[in-house]
């Protein structure tokens, strides 16, 4: 025949991504902070630490460029920031760091109910080595009552940590409220997981009198893998540090510097404190849309957290409606029903029930995460699926009808089989 | 260097703006578009001849991060989110559609894999 095989190719079946609505879990990096990473990952390859040739040098800088941007856009000096490998890694070194530090004196430590993850963890593993840690319960808005706060601290108490936004609500703790409080201690230090809150709020550490902050770079648009953490150094504050080694970073965290991830996370820092305002407004213009585009065709929808928190975390909760199977209904949207840890396991979030939600309200909710990248056209094309199978399932649901019929379910008496 | 000229803003107004309708993302090509509009209207209005020089200049480099950005998004162009789906389907004579064509294209569906730390 023709002396050839022609192949011709099979014409691909078209398949479209779904949008992404969870940037609280991670966002997409910005292609100006690649942009700013791709020198030193292909020519400038030299190792910070290396004080002996040019390599070293032009690495070195840069790192000390990027310090600056992160420690501007919290307020810090550059020598207060130490990079880490994220905010868990923050969190860990600080809350272990300080309560194994001053361990002697002072066994007990505070931290809320609703927490991150390795926030708690970390307490839980402190709780075994023989500290005390209260755990705050929040209001039903979820912010931390300070009365309460106020009585917790006791003469022994070493740390408070107490995040700034909520990974699954949005909430905003009264930071500067909360740092007043805790400096009418002394020798209690305060801490903040600003992993959520550093380049969409204003964070200012002498403001909210911060002795500690952690920060994530890939929550605001940075590469995934590097953080940094706020240490104050005057007045001095201290912590045992978890990894020994070479003694960078004040000797606080060993290892060598992944310079282009840190060139990254300050090109992020740098972007975020320029476009902070814009991207506020903008999430904010678009977190309204959204709510009101739900409500005004839906009913039964609790938002849950303080309504004035951070706009671009948005967490609903759907009457009469599973969560896990809205999720499943909703294949062209990427969103969770919470936290992205416990997304896998089928338990209620505990943010969501440290808040007094009931359990199947805990179970029907879903997080809008709304990022610096997010079109008015996506949210419209969300309003729509969600109102959509929303509805379907409820028409699915023998509950739904007996509320349509006047029934309050409170009043039914289950019968057990 | 001395304040641009009328001309040279509007020449690099028109650059920025073409070059970032060349990112292949959709959320970022947007983003871009509506970011270079929203910043040079916002400073059209600036006077100071030393502040207009400095946005000029941040401007100037700022257009070589987008088109150097802009390439490395095309080299590693992903399948189209659902949104672009109206555009995509008249670009490939796809229109029409209705129910079935709703279900073949879905696709995609949730990420299984659970990403690690919210």
């Amino acid at each position: 025949m023709l002396g050839f095989k022609l192949d011709v190719p099979k014409r691909e079946e078209i398949t479209l991504r779904p949008i992404y609505l969870d940037v609280q879990a991670t966002a997409p990096m910005d292609p100006r902070v690649l942009d700013a990473m791709l020198p030193y990952y292909t020519d400038q390859y030299g190792n910070p630490h290396s004080r002996t040739h040019a390599y070293g040098w032009e690495a070195e800088a840069a790192v000390e460029k990027a310090r600056k941007h992160v420690a501007d856009l919290i307020g810090a000096e550059d020598k207060d920031m130490i990079f880490t490998s994220g905010a868990t890694e923050s969190n860990n070194m600080i809350i272990k760091g300080v309560a194994r530090f001053h361990k002697e004196k002072k066994n007990h430590i505070i931290t809320t109910q609703t927490e991150h993850k390795c926030v708690l963890d970390s307490c839980r593993k402190l709780q075994e080595e023989g500290f005390e840690v209260t755990y705050l319960p929040v209001k039903q808005n979820g912010l931390v009552d300070l009365a309460e706060l106020a009585q917790a601290i006791r003469p022994t108490t070493s740390l408070v940590s107490i995040m700034a936004v909520n990974n699954e609500t949005g909430v905003i703790q009264p930071l500067k409220e909360i740092g007043e409080l805790v400096k009418q201690h002394r020798g209690v230090y305060f801490h903040s997981d600003c992993a959520q809150a550093v380049g969409k709020i204003p964070i200012d550490v002498n403001e909210a009198k911060l002795d500690f902050v952690s920060i994530s770079g890939h929550k605001i648009y940075g590469p995934k893998g590097v953080g940094a953490a706020y240490v104050r150094r005057r007045p001095r504050v201290r912590l045992e540090p978890i990894l020994s080694g070479g003694g960078q970073e004040r000797g606080l965290r060993s290892g060598t510097l992944p310079a282009p991830l840190i060139v990254g996370l300050g090109e992020a820092c740098r972007l975020a404190q320029r476009e902070m305002a814009a991207d506020h407004s903008r999430v904010s213009a678009l977190s309204q849309r959204l709510i009101d585009g739900i409500t005004s065709r839906v009913t039964h929808i609790v938002r849950n957290g303080d309504p004035a928190g951070y706009p671009g975390c948005v967490n609903l909760s759907f009457s009469y409606v599973e969560g896990e199977s809205l999720l499943m209904a909703l294949k062209d949207v990427a969103l969770s029903s919470g936290s992205a840890c416990t997304s896998a396991s089928l338990e209620p979030s505990y943010v969501l029930r440290a808040l007094g939600a009931a359990e199947d309200m805990a179970h029907s909710s879903l997080r809008f995460g709304i990022g610096r990248f997010t079109t008015e056209a996506e949210i419209d094309f969300v309003i729509d699926r969600i109102v959509g199978v929303v509805t379907k399932l409820r028409d699915m649901s023998p509950l739904w009808e007996m509320v349509q019929e006047g029934i309050d379910l409170e009043t039914i008496d289950w019968s057990q089989h | 260097m001395s304040a641009p000229t009328r001309a040279q803003i509007l020449n690099l107004y028109t650059a920025t703006l073409r070059t970032a309708r060349t990112f292949s993302s959709y959320n970022f090509r947007n983003y871009f578009v509506r970011r270079t509009k929203e910043s040079f209207r916002k400073n059209s209005d600036e006077s100071d001849p030393a502040k207009v020089l400095e946005l000029y200049q941040d401007g100037l480099k700022e257009l070589e991060v987008l088109r150097r950005a802009a390439v490395v998004n095309r080299l590693y162009e992903g399948p189209k989110l659902v949104v672009e789906k109206e555009r995509l389907g008249r670009a490939a004579g796809l229109g029409g559609g209705g129910a079935g064509m709703e279900a073949s294209i879905g696709g995609g569906g949730q990420p299984t894999g659970s990403q690690n730390v919210a």
